[in-house]
């Protein structure tokens, strides 16, 4: 990258905040609409019926303005408004927005991003433990026959079954892929599904929270990947880094319609019978071309 | 810039008995909507039985807005509502009688 490039982008506030690769592929800013990014639908053939009842429970997403009952409207890290990620009112409840892309050249890519999350403030305590999880995926496939389909996870795991964790994780594995409906061309799993998610090496991370569940504090997160090789590189969350170079995302047998694609997930996944808020603002990805 | 209009899907394939809502849907940005209800499946026993569109100050606790349709009676019918001036959340809300069941589709669909 130039100087010239690099000082250009460091003169212009909305992308000074983010160490973009040589090619911005999108710079998502929720104040300008939601951007492409809507919630994942699961698969289901002939009746709706057939889709994965892990599926069946996610909804849309939001334009936030991270508002609060007790202290009005907080706002996004600029701007006013924030992507809200919501699960259900029910202790293991996720929800998934998305944003479907494919991509043009094979190399490393970089996504980085602003988030924040909060447990619904049904209850005038701190709450910290409420919300499970926040997290991100890629859904990729490799351009040509013989690759393969491939998943990168990474969640931060702030709470299980009460516990106050606040780790980072990854996934290899998802559920056995099953057909669905009559034709032959349909087919679900759950790369999502509570099981088989791991330990980051050194991935304990304690994040900013605030006093009560209605402040929230923004962090700062960026995930390296390799499209060629298919491989994690580094992630950053804050002021720690982590080496990804030993850590392997979901393999699968590439998928016949699948070819090229560059899907990015958001999810939230609620630790008690209230509602998860998982907030987004904003999403800079970027790629090595 | 074209005004932002965006259609959010809250309740899918959902069987509703009894008291039901669809999710608190934060739609603040809007200046109007209509929300459509549709019947996916035959109704059980929904009679005039009509939902309410509710709103909140808070997505945590809701009031009728003024606004309501008739439930569907029939697989498929639609039924809608406009509605304007709801502050910063929206949801459907209806109180089925005993023995009634409806499975919809809840959709809103918002202008700037």
């Amino acid at each position: 990258m130039s100087d010239m490039l690099r000082d250009l982008r460091l003169a212009d506030p909305a992308l000074s905040r983010f160490d973009p690769m040589r090619r911005i592929i999108c710079l998502d800013d929720f104040d300008r609409g939601f951007c492409g990014w809507t919630q994942l639908v699961g698969n289901y053939e002939h009746t709706l019926d057939s889709m994965n009842p892990s599926y069946q429970q996610h909804t849309q997403p939001q334009l936030s303005t991270v508002t609060h009952w007790d202290n009005g409207t907080h706002g996004g890290w600029d701007g006013t408004y924030a992507l809200k990620v919501q699960t259900r009112p029910r202790k293991g409840a996720r929800n998934v927005a998305i944003k479907r892309l494919t991509f043009r050249r094979p190399c490393p890519i970089r996504l980085e991003f602003y988030f924040t999350f909060k447990p619904e403030a049904t209850e005038l305590r701190l709450s910290e433990t409420d919300v499970r999880s926040v997290g991100f995926l890629y859904d990729l496939q490799d351009p040509a026959e013989g690759g393969h389909r491939v998943m990168p996870h990474i969640r931060f795991l702030n709470a299980l079954d009460g516990k106050h964790l606040q780790k980072w994780q990854f996934k290899r594995v998802t559920t056995e892929v099953k057909p669905l409906g009559t034709e032959g061309k349909t087919v679900t799993h759950d790369h999502l599904a509570p099981d088989g998610w791991e330990d980051l090496p050194g991935g304990h991370q304690k994040l900013c929270y605030n006093e009560i569940p209605t402040k929230v504090n923004w962090h700062y997160a960026r995930f390296d990947f390799d499209l060629a090789a298919m491989r994690m590189l580094e992630f950053q969350c804050n002021d720690r880094v982590y080496d990804l170079s030993g850590v392997g995302p979901i393999v699968m047998p590439a998928m016949r319609n699948l070819w090229c694609m560059l899907n990015i997930a958001f999810f939230a996944e609620t630790d008690a019978d209230k509602r998860a808020l998982s907030y987004i603002d904003s999403v800079c990805l970027s790629g090595e071309f | 810039m074209l005004p932002h209009n965006a259609t959010a899907v809250v309740a899918r394939n959902e069987t509703w008995t009894g008291k039901s809502a669809s999710e608190p849907y934060e739609c603040g940005w809007a200046r109007e909507a209509i929300v459509f209800l549709r019947a996916l499946d035959a109704p059980r026993r929904i009679g005039r039985t009509r939902a309410r569109i509710e709103i909140s100050p808070d997505g945590l606790r809701w009031v009728p807005s003024g606004a309501s349709f008739a439930m569907p009676t029939r697989r498929d019918q639609v039924a809608f509502a406009p509605v304007s001036h709801f502050g910063n959340w929206l949801r459907v809300a209806v109180d089925l009688p005993r023995g009634a069941s409806a499975k919809v589709l809840v959709t809103i669909h918002m202008k700037a």
